[in-house]
């Protein structure tokens, strides 16, 4: 008896346990506008989580929510990690994968982690929102979000776990000979001071031209032409490093180096035109598991990555070479979204690549939109503006923050170390946690701000109604049928450079029940000008459906018999409707 | 009269002595499985100094074989690597292949102990099969179902054989709307009639087949797939019939790539396809070199092409190849511009030009070939137009007709021999010219104090530079590394220890010198995995 008893005890325990470590008594919360108040799944976002982390959460958050997520492995990174995603929306009302589909992928550059936790805040946010929120209900009713938190869980380990710059590895896992010598990786940083960050050497030397800034010892102050300089002179070495391989050199083959998102297949160059590329247009598993996934999805009609960092909402073309891939019809679309973005994120400016920031190919944003007509986003989160919430360049405000509002937790105090090169120097400096990764306190608001831009340009994503069926009677027992297609967004269903390819199918509007005699496209009302479609008039093939706008389609039928009218549109989703 | 156990080896043996008759008595190309044999054969009787790999299985489940030719390390000499059947349509080129390898192993074996040859004798099996179905048609891309015209219907509209004669040709309509005429010199074929010499279209012409799917093209989405040869970076043609959705989207084009990217010996690549840079080198053009997105071939590398291509030529004995480029997305162009290896294409065989008694061949090359076909007796070369019925023309008069598939693009099989032996003495020429650096006047001086002074010339002693010019801006090929490796008690007192060199031209040198403080013995190396090495002791004074 007294077993069972405690069997039953532990039992109890084991189905407390959950509900303990969830959602907390309603009564001891009140709601802050805007945030879930008592979440099924708890999270901190004023931390950052390693590969393993984010794949922990995603799991919380589909186990949680059965009916809002499903959580699959698109792919494995080169050193055999899952990339994890969650297609979120609400699976209780349609086709999820017929819905208009976002993409959202993070860290695609190791060292620029935010993206993870906005993925995973993203995906938080829509299910603990759901039936709470009626923008998020409708949401997840009309759309599907593909959230990949991490798309180089590999690196952001790497970034994480060992002694890098806040900079550093910007490229994926897999060794590379960046010398030239034959040798792979065989000259990386070396962690002097272990802390654990890559930080600065410097060196007192009576020709240096630095002096230590006599009022904070942590800054170093570039000595001027007129100077006259009584302290001590140094001279900074670069970063923390020794010549691993003998070749008098230091730190000149790390890890990588190639740079993910060099790697993707619209107008790809090699390494000796684009520095950075890999072997060829998705020659890294990781960014290929993204293609096959989109290629696979032809629903998805909007995308966003997320980068750091400078404060930036930025869309392509990457390459000056490939202005004219993105015209007029599709740029409209861009400013709107752009321009509503820079008014979210304050501090961000919205930008084009290759004028604003530099001409690229192989990126991933001109991928999307060149080869598959997706507008996509790249953002480039966090910028000095975070600091003290104004704008300008200050170089001592990284001092002052850090000192202010950081407590000095992000810098490495200057200590002396023996180099077996350059004998007694100094290592020291900032972290490898500031400077472009956004401070705990600071990061829920970066997440949620980011986010809410996506929602902004997801909610434009088209979607599609049958505003009108009217009916009119002629002679000889036929019927005049009209219907009025109506896309209440801002994106068509195809982007212009969709048109201009033939990339995604025509959409189909077609009738059923009835005895089709003719089909035709109403191209002017109240002039009566149609286009007649000879073959198969009953699947009207309509090659777009454009934004805050209608498309009329016409039939001839026999009969008087009901119908039912359906719009099949890979990116405007599936839509029917029966006649009165 | 057997045991179980004894028959599977007797078998084994009829086989053998069956392939082997068959391929004595060979009277038309191989085809796939035959091919297959050949290349196991082949390998099987030269185990020693031969390798065979699958380097993918195709999406229509076709192995594709890499065949490495080497004695001993195979990675550790400079190597060429010979691709063919890149485009479905070139028979030759596989059979050529094969024939290279057979002759090397057989006839001049001698060569394996300096170069590594990498041989990918077809790189389009589900395209070559084509030529062996009973319907001939030209249809050069994989198993992979595509929706060629982009219209969101997948192989809605093929061709069809409507005359029965087991050949896709062409089909022409009575039409005063048509654009085409019949040649003067030659009526059976067809060519645009030109306003300006008062000429006036009759016909339409197609090809032949149905409007399945009614969309006023012909035949325009069929088992199209996705063809090897334009599904490569370089020049891309997003989004054309054939090419995939992206570059490199395809398991055979990828993984010789991988295949590729792993052999740091490798310093020439030789495509047997329809790209000739062989007959008549490529041109320099200085703003298209100048361009961040280069377009033309480098100078020094136009140069180099211009003294193979003579080479070639005078090898092979061939003559008035027709002008044949890179259609963009092919795999030799990317050899060059994206991999930065030496790249040499040829079709190996194109129709000679036909004289006529007052010495002139026809301008058209329909006609110049039907001459020639006539003048080698081959028949079948065209297939005489015939009236037939067609639903999508009624009321028209409608024939079919025209030069047979893949006639104008291959020899006649007899031919084939002769053409591989040239190839192979051309590339077996190529093997000697291999860059390969080599110690020279190497000499060691007493400094007095302890301190030694070496000098060296380190010296390419083959024709060819160490690197291409395009090579030396790659990352995919290693630079020289000259290295002089010191014990503990030695010490540099000038000189680095290690220098990377980007390159070495043909028979031309690099100095270096050291002074060393130390005694006993270093040890000199220089080279990469391309170029060959050197290496020396050198004993301090």
């Amino acid at each position: 008896m007294k077993i069972n008893r405690n069997i039953l005890k532990s039992l109890l325990l084991v189905f407390l346990f959950p509900l303990a470590i969830g959602a907390q008594n309603s009564s001891e919360i009140f709601r802050a506008a805007g945030s879930p108040h008592n979440p099924k799944v708890q999270i901190s976002f004023n931390r950052y989580y390693t590969s393993e982390g984010l794949a922990a959460l995603s799991k919380k958050i589909a186990d949680a929510h059965p009916n809002l997520v499903r959580r699959q492995s698109i792919g494995k990174s080169a050193k055999g990690k899952d990339i994890w995603m969650l297609a979120v929306t609400n699976y209780k009302k349609g086709q999820a994968d017929r819905k208009p589909g976002f993409y959202v992928d993070g860290n695609i550059h190791s060292n620029e982690i935010q993206g993870g936790e906005i993925g995973i805040y993203t995906a938080w946010y829509l299910t603990e929102n759901f039936n709470d929120n009626e923008y998020i209900t409708n949401m997840l009713n009309d759309r599907v979000f593909y959230i990949v938190p991490t798309i180089n869980p590999d690196a952001r380990n790497d970034f994480m776990k060992e002694p890098n710059t806040g900079s550093s590895p910007r490229s994926g896992m897999i060794a590379l000979d960046d010398d030239r010598d034959g040798k792979f990786d065989e000259d990386g940083y070396d962690d002097i001071n272990g802390d654990g960050s890559i930080t600065m050497m410097r060196r007192k030397s009576d020709h240096g031209n630095m002096i230590i800034d006599p009022q904070d010892p942590r800054k170093m102050i570039r000595i001027g032409p007129d100077d006259v300089v009584t302290a001590q002179r140094y001279e900074y070495l670069g970063n923390e490093g020794i010549d691993n391989d003998g070749d008098g050199r230091i730190n000149e083959d790390t890890h990588g180096y190639y740079d993910p998102n060099r790697d993707w297949g619209w107008k790809w160059q090699p390494d000796y035109i684009q520095r950075g590329a890999y072997k060829h247009p998705f020659s890294l598993p990781e960014t290929r598991a993204v293609a096959d996934f989109v290629l696979a999805h032809p629903n998805i009609a909007g995308a966003q990555s997320f980068h750091n960092s400078g404060g930036m909402i930025l869309r392509g073309p990457g390459a000056q070479e490939d202005l004219a891939t993105y015209n007029r019809a599709d740029i409209r679309i861009y400013d709107a979204i752009g321009m509503k973005g820079q008014k979210m994120l304050p501090g961000y400016r919205y930008l084009t690549v290759y004028k604003d920031l530099y001409s690229v190919f192989g990126g991933e944003l001109d991928w999307f939109y060149g080869s598959r007509g997706v507008y996509t986003f790249t953002n480039e989160i966090f910028s000095q503006f975070a600091y003290y919430k104004k704008n300008g360049r200050d170089r001592n405000q990284l001092y002052d923050f850090d000192k202010e509002l950081l407590m000095n937790d992000a810098f490495t105090p200057w200590k002396e170390f023996n180099h077996p090169t350059y004998g007694k120097i100094e290592v020291g400096g900032f972290k490898k946690n500031i400077g472009r990764a956004t401070p705990g306190f600071m990061l829920e608001e970066e997440a949620h701000r980011n986010m809410a831009f996506t929602f902004y340009h997801a909610y434009h994503m088209p979607n599609l109604s049958i505003a009108d069926i009217s009916e009119k009677k002629m002679s000889g027992g036929l019927k005049e049928v009209t219907v009025t297609i109506k896309n209440d967004r801002l994106m068509p269903t195809h982007a212009s450079q969709d048109l201009k390819y033939n990339i995604t199918r025509p959409d189909y509007v077609s009738i059923s029940g009835v005895n089709v005699v003719a089909g035709m496209m109403v191209t002017n009302a109240d002039f009566n000008v149609t286009q007649e479609q000879k073959i198969n008039p009953a699947k009207m093939r309509v090659r777009n459906i454009p934004g805050n706008s209608v498309v009329k389609i016409r039939w001839i039928v026999k009969g008087n018999s009901k119908f039912t009218i359906k719009v099949d549109s890979a990116k405007g989703g599936v839509v029917t409707k029966k006649s009165n | 009269m057997f045991h179980k156990k004894q028959a599977l080896p007797f078998f084994l043996g009829m086989i053998f002595c069956f392939s082997t008759l068959q391929i004595s008595a060979q009277s038309d190309y191989s085809n796939y499985s035959k091919l297959t044999q050949k290349i196991k054969n082949l390998q099987r009787t030269n185990s020693s100094s031969s390798k065979l790999e699958e380097l993918t299985t195709t999406v229509g489940g076709h192995k594709i074989w890499a065949l490495t030719l080497s004695k001993g390390d195979a990675k550790n000499k400079p190597a060429i690597a010979i691709v063919s059947g890149v485009d479905g349509s070139h028979i030759l080129g596989p059979e050529m292949a094969v024939n290279i390898a057979e002759n090397i192993l057989k006839n001049h074996a001698d060569v394996l102990e300096k170069t590594t040859f990498y041989i990918f004798p077809n790189m389009s099996p589900n395209a070559t099969e084509n030529y062996f179905s009973k319907l001939k048609h030209y249809q050069n891309g994989n198993a992979k179902k595509t929706d060629d015209d982009r219209d969101g219907e997948t192989n809605e509209d093929p061709f069809e054989d409507l005359n029965n004669d087991g050949l896709i040709t062409m089909m022409r309509v009575e039409d005063v709307t048509g654009d085409y005429i019949k040649l003067k010199e030659d009526n059976r074929i067809l060519v645009k009639a030109d306003k300006n010499k008062g000429q006036t279209g009759k016909y339409k012409i197609f090809s032949e087949g149905k409007d399945n799917d009614k969309d006023g093209k012909f035949n325009e989405d069929g088992k199209g797939g996705i063809q090897f040869n334009k599904n490569f970076s370089y020049a891309y043609n997003y989004f054309k019939p054939g090419v995939g959705e992206h570059p490199v989207s395809e398991k055979e084009n990828r993984d010789l790539l991988s295949f590729l990217y792993e052999q740091w010996n490798i310093f020439a690549i030789i495509t047997l396809g329809p790209e000739n840079n062989l007959s008549s080198p490529l041109k320099y053009n200085a703003s298209g070199a100048r361009k961040r997105v280069v377009t033309s071939v480098l100078k020094q590398d136009a140069a180099l092409n211009k003294f193979l291509s003579g080479k070639y030529n005078k090898i092979t004995g061939t003559k008035d190849a027709p002008v044949s480029k890179g259609k963009g997305g092919d795999f030799f162009q990317w050899s060059y511009f994206h991999f930065g290896k030496l790249a040499l294409s040829t079709p190996g065989w194109w129709v000679p030009k036909v004289k006529d008694s007052a010495k002139k061949s026809a301008k058209n090359k329909f006609v110049n070939y039907l001459n020639w076909a006539k003048k080698e007796n081959i028949s079948n070369a065209f297939v005489d137009w015939k009236q037939v019925s067609h639903p999508d023309f009624p009321g028209q008069k409608v024939e079919i007709g025209g030069i047979a598939p893949y006639k104008m693009i291959n020899p006649p099989f007899k031919m084939v021999t002769d053409i591989s032996k040239k190839h192979t003495d051309f590339i077996l020429e190529l093997a000697k010219m291999q860059p390969n650096i080599t110690l020279q006047n190497l000499s060691t001086e007493s400094v007095g104090n302890g301190l030694t002074r070496i000098s060296v010339d380190v010296h390419n002693s083959g024709i060819l530079p160490t690197h291409t010019q395009m090579g030396s801006r790659s990352r995919w090929l290693r630079k020289i590394k000259v290295e002089l490796k010191l014990n503990k008690n030695q010490q540099i007192i000038s000189g680095q220890e290690i220098t990377l060199v980007n390159n070495i031209d043909g028979d031309s040198s690099q100095k270096f010198s050291w002074l060393i403080k130390g005694k006993g013995n270093v040890q000199l190396e220089a080279g990469t995995s391309h170029t060959g090495s050197d290496s020396a002791t050198i004993k301090l004074k």
